[in-house]
């Protein structure tokens, strides 16, 4: 199976050059909706889901693979190999950000901008690093996301009916976006929660745009202040948009900062 | 308290039997009603103004944030997730909630109303049916482990009883050779009947540990070669291990019969040695076997005391054994090997006992085996 197949890859827009959105945790390519129609009359636009999530071949998912973000950041290259991309801006949110530093550690010229949306090279404090968890709180909701199976099951219901061929059958569900197969989004919650990328952040050479929202505690404004002055070539953009999902919540500021930036 | 009135909508709003909050787009608190004023133990005050995820432990923080807000956002509701609040005194507050975001006209967020129920019990309830299903798994796959291992030892027990039981074989032969004593030859011929006898029990246990273990019975069939040989030779070697008992064998097998001959040949074997520890010693055993309206038939019949009405039912079951002396006492694996080698062949074993005769019937269809196949392909 190609990457394309199985990673759900839409291809979008026109232009010269390719625009490629990363979701986060916890949901799917949907989140681009409100940004990527902005972009869409300049650039080709590529729009994907990580294995597990979305319309995605759950079949394709390997723990081994998939126990770091090493194994989401080989996707998204293969995906750019598929499509021949070069040069190729990169839009990632939350954990994608990272997985976007390490593709384009691992494809040289693949990418030529990279724009992290509320980016963390590591959630969980340590010593003077301020990620804003303690170990205690991530094991806390690794294990809420254990006994929130109602809504777990709620999302997954047509994958559980196994008739992905009748979606009328889906017509019910109370959620159409951001499926995510439970047992996948537990492990792709460890690994995002848990992993450590302050390390890769210094190895990016090209120019990099961090959209930081106000009020954000996923990732805070210390931690995205991080991530500017470790990534050499990069520059911080404090928007007024709060919580974590700017792209959503206030997709005309991230649009106009991005279009800025590209 | 003032008097409770049906119409006042305020009342409703406030002492609703669920919690109300309503939320501002920058996810700040704009209003929560008294029952959740009450179940939380903060005032109005302290809650207005503040962000709802102030109000979460941190797993509901980051759920609220990665998933619910994004939805909220793109579906405009959300219902029936779990979100567990903290209380004033810092107790986790579990509740169940449906969420609908309130939208201007150009599709903007003006804000979140949040209905909210307390599902302690529930999440509890919940919680103990994951443990229950997970501790069942646990034991299912334990449970399998140990049964396949049972058998796979049977398998490798029967497998290595075979060698010892060949050489005790060989060796009979070579003294039987140079006997000279009718005592001699009397004390081999036993050995050679507990052989025979044993190599069939063997037989039946590893048919049966490979039953269990999904290989079922695997039949070679053969239509061309004949059967009447093999059921010949069977016999005659029942015969010999059992001196002093008569077995009468009649055959007409006019057409091909498409079986595994040896399955057969164990089948007889099982069914004769049945009808030797069970039927009445000074009356022969009679097998007969033929070929008839499109069936073979082959029945083994005794004399002697009747099948008791309450072994009928059991009798083909592994394991069963009935009343029997105990140097004849078997693993009472007979019945039931030969019962599969009979369903193997599409194929039925039977059993009549009366005061006069106890018979068992095997019936299985004749029928062109190789012909269907070939018509078969044509039609495809």
């Amino acid at each position: 199976m190609s990457a394309i197949e199985r990673n759900n890859v839409h291809l979008g827009g026109s232009g010269g050059r390719s625009m490629i959105f990363a979701h986060g945790f916890g949901c799917d390519q949907n989140m681009w909706r409100f940004v990527e129609p902005a972009f869409a009359s300049e650039f080709k636009t590529v729009l994907f889901d990580h294995v597990g999530a979305g319309g995605s071949d759950l079949k394709a998912y390997d723990k081994e693979k998939y126990s770091s973000l090493t194994g989401y950041a080989d996707d998204v290259v293969e995906i750019g190999r598929e499509l021949g991309l070069a040069d190729a801006v990169f839009v990632g949110h939350s954990v994608s950000s990272m997985i976007g530093v390490l593709a384009a550690q691992k494809a040289p010229g693949m990418f030529g901008k990279l724009v992290l949306v509320g980016p963390s090279p590591r959630y969980i404090d340590d010593g003077d690093y301020f990620g804003g968890f303690t170990e205690k709180q991530i094991d806390e909701l690794l294990q809420f996301l254990d006994s929130n199976h109602m809504g777990w099951s709620v999302q997954m219901a047509p994958a559980i009916m196994g008739n992905p061929d009748r979606p009328e059958l889906g017509q019910e569900l109370t959620n159409s976006f951001c499926r995510t197969d439970p047992d996948i989004a537990k492990a792709f919650a460890r690994v995002t929660f848990k992993s450590d990328n302050r390390a890769d952040l210094g190895k990016v050479d090209v120019p990099t745009l961090i959209l930081q929202c106000s009020d954000d505690i996923i990732a805070s404004r210390p931690v995205g202040e991080f991530v500017n002055r470790a990534i050499p070539n990069s520059e911080i953009v404090f928007l007024e948009a709060t919580g974590h999902c700017p792209n959503l919540s206030a997709p005309d500021e991230v649009v106009a900062a991005m279009r800025s930036f590209v | 308290m003032d008097e409770a009135r049906i119409d006042d909508f305020e009342d409703m709003f406030e002492n609703a039997p669920c919690a109300y909050i309503t939320l501002l787009p920058n996810g700040r608190i704009q209003r929560v009603n008294k029952t959740l004023l009450g179940w939380i133990g903060h005032t109005a005050e302290h809650m207005g103004g503040k962000r709802f995820s102030d109000f979460l432990n941190m797993a509901g923080r980051i759920y609220f944030e990665t998933h619910i807000a994004p939805l909220l956002r793109m579906q405009g509701s959300y219902d029936e997730f779990a979100i567990d609040m903290v209380t004033a005194a810092g107790e986790p507050l579990q509740m169940i909630a449906n969420a609908r975001e309130g939208r201007d006209a150009a599709g903007k967020a003006l804000f979140t109303r949040l209905a909210l129920i307390k599902a302690t019990d529930r999440r509890r309830y919940e919680r103990e049916l994951l443990q229950a299903r997970d501790v069942a798994k646990t034991n299912l796959e334990s449970e399998r482990e140990t049964s396949e291992l049972r058998e796979q030892f049977i398998a490798v027990l029967g497998h290595d009883l075979r060698n010892p039981l060949a050489s005790i074989s060989a060796g009979a032969r070579i003294l039987g050779r140079e006997a000279k004593s009718d005592k001699e030859h009397q004390v081999i011929a036993m050995l050679e009947t507990t052989v025979l006898r044993m190599a069939g029990l063997i037989d039946n246990v590893l048919d049966f540990a490979r039953g269990r273990l999904g290989g079922g019975i695997a039949l070679d069939r053969n239509a061309s070669k004949l059967l009447e040989p093999v059921l010949h030779q069977v016999i005659d070697e029942l015969r010999l291990a059992s001196p002093g008992r008569l077995i009468e064998a009649e055959y007409a097998i006019d057409v091909p019969v498409d079986c595994d001959r040896s399955r057969i040949g164990q089948l007889v074997s099982n069914l004769v040695g049945n009808a030797l520890s069970h039927g009445s010693s000074n009356e022969p055993v009679r097998v007969r076997a033929v070929t008839e309206d499109g069936l073979f038939r082959l029945s083994v019949a005794n004399d002697g005391e009747p099948i008791p009405e309450a072994a009928m039912a059991k009798l083909f079951e592994p394991f069963f054994r009935g009343e029997v002396r105990a140097s004849r006492q078997g693993l009472g694996l007979g019945l039931h090997i030969a019962a599969q080698i009979a369903k193997a062949h599409e194929g039925r074993l039977t059993v009549s006992s009366t005061r006069e005769e106890t018979c068992f019937t095997f019936v299985m269809p004749l029928r062109q085996r190789s012909q269907d196949h070939v018509r078969h392909e044509h039609q495809s």
